[in-house]
């Protein structure tokens, strides 16, 4: 059971195609009737050669890679939350405190001394900060620092 | 002669103060770029697209200062070969054979200024290939018809993969992705498909945010997996004592790797990796008993030096005349044209032409520039290349979350971003190629456009895909750029492999 990964993701792959074919054949007809080519054909062509391709990987798997399962992919999961988490944060906690946060999470987590990582992040934070709204004129959120604010 | 002109045009826009400031500032960020371990060329370039765009950048200055990324990338990759035995990507695989021996024997200077020059010269080799060939090339294309276009596109995909490349079905794979991709938002006859109602999907999905994410965010995944990269051992950079002899004992190599490089840049699917590998070979071949290669030869540093700058210069001849890119680097460069509503491929010659010499001008300045940048100011980037990557990824990452985040000002981009990072590592583990994908996306709309195009003229007869005599060639080119992976691959791995194996390492 070496290749499974290929198999697996073939068969994804495959249940894919057929639904983005189906998809694509209930398209509605674009308006002024039918054409050469319509919004469906593209689209159709497209399932067929990922649904045969896709079997290929099935039928003839390549060795698979290790997946790091255990503590590794404790750590993968917690790097997407804080990237997900980034995202949500931005605009409430206002950029500064949420890269604080972020930067100096993943610094952490992948193996700075907790000290040092948010040092990082704070510092980076307030750089990036003070280039974008001063040297480049973009403005990015200040959110929870709000009160800082001089116009 | 009408060439020259245009390119003397191309210089006027290339040496305007805000253009040569910018192509500095590209130079040396991309030497920064491809020095630190675990940051290519494509993610470089990637990561700085949103940045130049936010910045406001005309046209031409963002062309400008990211060809001088990509430059200087490639440049900067040979650092860590050298000093820390780590090739920043695969081309730069050949160069520590040779390189990293020579920095144990104390001559870390010289292997560095050796390369540079090197580097520049295969740069310089290829840019002047570059002038001559792309118009003649452009020309050419020019008579194409929308089925020979679609043939073309065929052919790309089909030669991405390369042909050292493991398993051209899942190039296929990645493609159709990638394509499938590029179908979501409202297609050109008005009707809505696969946006599900989502009003952020109807203008369909950015490149640019994919490209981010597959590339940026999936390396921090990647990186967080491997925790590999530690502070390893410092190298100290002695002083520099290169006489001219030594200089002119690398020119022949130099030379030979950047033609050859140059040669394996044009033609599709070979690539840097090989251009870097074929100059490696040749200088052995060609020095013979008198070298002592993977000792310390500094011909076997020039020669894969030569020619993996040679090869990504010409790597471009088929981005710029075609639309069509040869590489994961020049396909980032494309989404940037797309993305400035510029439409390479041989119209661009004549509608943009002052977009297309500037740009190669400032290819050629900016080797200059690297030149200069990289003898003396080696030390800085070797000093750089100690940043710890556990500081250095999660920055980057912030970088990325910046620079999407002001193209829009919202935060549904940043989690589309973020799930492009989780699917570019998923597929990365399945070893399925990221670039097809990419390459999909770009150039799925312009694909359908021509197919329709085809079948509208041919009244929907399919046979018109394979009528003329250049459409039949284009597809059997690429039905080979298929099946050559299979019988020719293997053989060239092993030989690249037992090419590295043979030579003694120290570690």
């Amino acid at each position: 059971m070496t290749s499974l990964n290929d198999r697996i993701f073939g068969v994804v792959m495959i249940v894919l195609a057929i639904a983005y074919g189906w998809g694509a054949s209930q398209l509605p007809e674009p308006f002024g009737g039918s054409e050469a080519v319509g919004p469906e054909t593209f689209p159709i062509l497209l399932a067929v050669v990922l649904g045969l391709s896709s079997l290929y990987m099935v039928v003839r798997p390549d060795p698979d890679n290790a997946w790091p399962w255990s503590r590794t992919c404790v750590e993968l999961v917690i790097a997407v939350v804080v990237l997900v988490l980034y995202a949500m944060l931005l605009q409430p906690l206002g950029f500064i405190v949420s890269t604080l946060l972020a930067v100096g999470t993943l610094c952490w987590r992948m193996g700075a001394r907790p000290l040092n990582a948010f040092i990082t992040g704070g510092v980076a934070g307030v750089v990036v900060f003070l280039l974008f709204n001063f040297a480049l004129n973009l403005a990015l959120p200040l959110g929870l620092l709000d009160f800082l604010e001089v116009s | 002669m009408e060439t020259l002109g245009f390119l003397m045009d191309g210089f006027a826009v290339a040496l305007q103060p805000e253009n040569l400031m910018y192509a500095l500032l590209g130079a040396f960020l991309g030497t920064l770029i491809g020095a630190l371990p675990g940051l290519g060329p494509a993610n470089g370039v990637a990561i700085l697209i949103p940045l130049a765009f936010t910045l406001g950048l005309r046209p031409e200055t963002a062309l400008i200062m990211l060809t001088a990324v990509y430059a200087g990338a490639m440049y900067g990759g040979r650092i860590s070969s050298i000093l820390l035995n780590i090739p920043g990507d695969e081309p730069a695989m050949m160069t520590c054979l040779d390189g990293y021996p020579m920095a144990q024997q104390g001559k870390a200077a010289e292997a560095l200024a050796i390369s540079a020059v090197a580097s520049f010269m295969g740069s310089l080799i290829a840019t002047i290939g570059l002038i001559l060939l792309a118009p003649i090339l452009a020309n050419f294309a020019l008579t194409f018809g929308p089925a020979e276009y679609f043939a073309l596109f065929l052919l790309a995909f089909a030669t991405l993969g390369g042909i050292t490349g493991k398993n051209p079905m899942k190039t296929v794979v990645a493609a159709c992705i990638g394509l499938m991709i590029a179908t979501v938002g409202i297609d050109n006859t008005g009707v809505q498909r696969f946006t599900f109602g989502v009003l952020e999907l109807y203008e369909g999905v950015d490149f640019i945010i994919a490209i981010v994410g597959l590339f940026a965010i999936s390396e921090l995944l990647f990186f967080i997996e491997d925790k590999a990269g530690g502070g390893k051992e410092k190298m100290t950079v002695n002083k520099l004592k290169l006489s001219w002899a030594d200089i002119r004992g690398i020119m022949p190599s130099s030379f030979r790797g950047g033609v050859l490089g140059f040669i394996a840049g044009v033609l599709p699917g070979a690539g840097a990796s090989l251009g870097s590998f074929i100059g490696y070979t040749l200088e052995k071949k060609v020095v013979g008993k008198k070298g002592y290669f993977g000792q310390g030869d500094p011909r076997g540093v020039a020669g894969p030096e030569a020619g993996n700058n040679g090869a990504s210069s010409g790597a471009l001849v088929p981005m710029l005349t075609l639309g069509v890119p040869g590489s994961g680097t020049t396909a980032v460069l494309l989404a940037l044209l797309i993305s400035l509503n510029i439409t390479p491929g041989p119209l661009m010659f004549t509608q943009n032409a002052d977009i297309v010499w500037g740009v190669i001008a400032a290819l050629l300045i900016g080797n200059f520039l690297l030149l200069v940048l990289n003898i003396p100011l080696v030390g800085i980037f070797v000093r750089l290349l100690s940043v710890p990557p556990m500081y250095l990824l999660p920055i980057v990452t912030m970088v990325a979350f910046v620079g999407i985040y002001s193209i829009s000002n919202t935060t549904f981009d940043l989690y589309f971003m973020v799930a492009f990072g989780v699917a570019g590592y998923v597929l990365r583990k399945l070893e399925i190629p990221l670039v097809p994908v990419i390459l999909g996306l770009l150039l799925g709309p312009e694909m359908e456009k021509n197919l329709r195009h085809a079948l509208d003229i041919s009244d929907g007869d399919w046979s018109t895909l394979w009528n003329s005599g250049l459409a039949i060639g284009l597809w059997v080119f690429a039905g080979m750029g298929l099946i050559l992976p299979y019988i020719v691959g293997p053989i060239l791995r092993r030989r690249m492999n037992s090419a590295i194996k043979e030579t003694p390492t120290a570690d």
